[in-house]
């Protein structure tokens, strides 16, 4: 009796572990989407924005009846820590979480070791954030930019000096990564081109908390405006805080980086009047709305600079598999060369490169608010 | 024209002093714990930076939190440095006694791997309770300041100044002129025979943790009102450069912690006022290397007993 209930037992217990292995085998099909951002570090607030962008992506999905074919989608984040080794580990561990996409990275110098790892591996990789013109030029099939480039924003940044604020005399200051000086390189280069003078292009280290040097500088240089190109929202605060501090005069000017709330909370009235280069984001417009009250609801907090990106370049991705009906990276690619949608950030259209052009609009922060202030592709102020 | 050129020099030259003071001192307060607890029990206490940040957030939540209150904002600042300062030294003797004191008698490297796992712990341990974003200090308090022509000096940098100059008096007094500062120089010298003359050594170490750790809370209310911000990495930096400080200036020399700090701010601010930002730090540390090269204990040396904690 007592053998015949331990062979019952066993049998129950066998059969259970089956139809727990075919059950899975049935859920098998996981839509798998990784995030890179850097999660950890004096990035960390943009790049939380990102993950969380890509988590309301996938819930909307969800909500809207996930993607055929597919019983769940997953997404899986790694830290960068804007760190390249550290990204090309995220991507490899992305890798053996057999993802199919990765939507990331945020600095420059984190998305492109990264992207030649996951382009071996023949996976998508979408950037919300990486706006350094190498991204996309180096002929990578499955690499796409859902944000602005830097040698557009660097003329935007220039034309806005010359045409609407009638700067005479520029001072810059960056702080090295791939993005920031790559982008004070532009900016200096166009505004030589256009009859600005440049008084002096400086440099601190990431992780500075003190600028009094470099400020003192400024002070002296005396310049109609001061450009700043750090990598972070933050320290922009820092700098704009200690410049005020000194007595600078000059227009604060910044770029897409700088452009964060964070920038207004830890600024203070130091940030009010200055300006900053960001992607023309109608905050009116009903998909941006909806994307709003969505990303609030779910995440209990504001988004922040790359929310809204982050946002549509999962979206985009997810898009294309179900237009696709595979995961396979050759028709996913084809699916988003033909996608138009209207996203929370902007209208999604990629070219060849994988670009999705550039939009950049200057803002202007008043009463702690960006206001849009003047546009590039126009040439006209709001 | 030449002569007014010259002035501006001048004034260039005089604002960068001004500034380096200014940083010197933050390095320096925040050297001096490094010191002080190398001097007692010979380890370089990697987790000094993380009370640091901790002071620097304590001094923002309990600011904002007082202010809330309706307190007069100096009356707000003061009685947030002191509870920041007690809550640090708590923290700190309880780092001490869960993750020193039980290796009191194993070797160096494991009391320094233990050292350097707190510092992991705490930082992250900051980031999961204050989260990664930058905390924004109410800067307004302490705006405004003089001006002479190029020359500005805020009324933060003369508090920062002045209240590194209070400490560090209140310091020498505590180590020279005290009963507590006598045993603490004792136990420096030789623990055991102190032990035998009746000094708690274990006792004597703690205080000395407290002390140091309240002394680098103050530096992260000063380096938070100063700057605007505190974040949770912040203690990493301005530690590892006031470690520098405190090796420069002959680690375990109270003397020499104030020194090295005050060259490491003054080379940095220098090597980026008239070379270029991105340079400051290689300056800082050639000098570090450079001092040790020829003199290897350290601008004060390490072993002055009489002013070694």
């Amino acid at each position: 009796m007592k053998r015949l209930l331990a062979l019952i037992a066993a049998l129950a217990v066998m059969t259970l572990v089956l139809t727990g292995c075919g059950e899975e085998e049935k859920a098998g099909k996981v839509l798998r989407i990784g995030t890179m951002s850097p999660l950890t570090g004096p990035y960390a607030a943009d790049g939380n924005d990102i993950r969380q962008g890509a988590e309301i992506a996938v819930e909307v999905m969800k909500e809207q009846g996930g993607v055929e074919g597919y019983t769940d989608i997953q997404l899986f984040s790694q830290d960068t820590a804007c760190d390249p080794k550290q990204a090309v580990a995220a991507a490899n561990k992305l890798i053996n979480e057999k993802v199919t996409a990765v939507v990331g990275a945020y600095c420059s110098s984190s998305t492109i070791p990264s992207s030649e790892t996951l382009a071996e591996e023949n996976i998508v990789m979408l950037t919300p954030a990486s706006t350094s013109p190498q991204v996309t030029e180096r002929g990578l099939p499955y690499m796409f930019r859902t944000c602005g480039r830097d040698d557009h924003q660097a003329p935007a940044a220039v034309k806005f000096m010359k045409d609407v604020a009638d700067v005479k005399t520029l001072f810059i200051v960056d702080d090295k990564t791939t993005y920031s000086q790559g982008l004070a390189d532009g900016v200096s280069i166009a505004a030589k081109a256009a009859g600005i003078e440049v008084l002096e292009h400086d440099h601190v280290n990431q992780g500075d908390k003190d600028y009094s040097a470099v400020l003192t500088k400024v002070k002296a240089a005396n310049p109609d405006m001061f450009y700043i190109s750090l990598q972070n929202s933050a320290t922009g605060a820092l700098m704009v805080i200690q410049a005020r501090r000194m007595g600078i005069n000059a227009t604060f000017m910044g770029q897409d980086a700088v452009y964060h709330p964070n920038l207004i909370e830890i600024g203070k009235n130091a940030a009010e009047g200055m300006f900053c280069t960001f992607g023309a984001i109608d905050k009116d417009a009903p998909a941006f709305k909806n994307f709003l009250s969505k990303y609030k609801a779910i995440a209990n907090n504001e988004p922040g600079a790359y929310s809204a990106y982050s946002f549509d370049s999962t979206m985009a991705y997810m898009l294309a598999v179900k237009a696709a009906g595979s995961t396979d990276p050759a028709k996913v690619r084809a699916e988003l060369m033909k996608l138009d949608f209207v996203g929370a950030s902007k209208n999604v259209v990629y070219d060849e490169k994988g670009d999705s052009g550039s939009n950049y609009t200057v803002y202007q922060i008043k009463d702690g608010k960006f206001v849009p202030y003047w546009n590039s592709l126009t040439g006209d102020k709001y | 024209m030449r002569g007014s050129e010259h002035w501006i020099h001048m004034e260039f030259f005089i604002q960068q002093l001004i500034n380096g003071i200014t940083l010197g001192g933050v390095y320096a307060l925040i050297a001096l714990g490094y010191t002080m607890v190398y001097g007692i029990i010979q380890l370089i206490n990697f987790a000094h930076g993380e009370f640091f940040a901790a002071g620097g957030y304590m001094g923002v939540i309990l600011i904002s939190w007082l202010a809330s209150q309706g307190l007069h904002p100096y009356a707000c600042l003061a009685l947030a440095l002191a509870l920041s300062m007690g809550y640090c030294a708590l923290l700190a003797m309880a780092v001490e006694r869960l993750a020193y004191k039980p290796l009191r008698e194993a070797s160096r490297l494991a009391v320094l791997l233990s050292a350097l796992g707190m510092s992991i712990f705490l930082q992250n341990g900051l980031m999961l309770t204050q989260g990664v974003y930058d905390k924004g200090y109410p800067t307004e308090i302490t705006s405004g300041g003089f001006e002479w022509g190029l020359v500005s000096v805020s009324y933060m940098q003369i508090f920062i100044v002045g209240l590194t100059a209070t400490l560090l008096v209140g310091l020498n007094i505590l180590v020279f002129k005290t009963r507590i500062g006598r045993a603490m120089r004792a136990t420096s010298q030789d623990k055991v025979m102190s032990a035998l003359v009746g000094i708690n050594s274990n006792r004597i170490i703690s205080i000395t943790f407290a002390i140091g750790a309240g002394l680098a809370a103050a530096a992260g209310i000063m380096v938070g009102l100063y700057y605007g911000s505190v974040n949770y990495s912040m203690g990493f930096v301005p530690g590892i450069k006031a470690f520098a400080a405190a090796v420069l200036g002959g680690i375990g020399n109270i003397t020499g912690a104030l020194i090295g700090g005050l060259i490491i701010g003054m080379v940095e601010i220098f090597a980026a006022g008239y070379i270029s930002g991105e340079y400051k730090d290689v300056f800082a540390f050639i000098i570090l290397i450079g001092v040790l090269y020829f003199r290897p204990s350290g601008i004060m040396g390490e072993n002055i007993d009489d002013t070694r904690v």
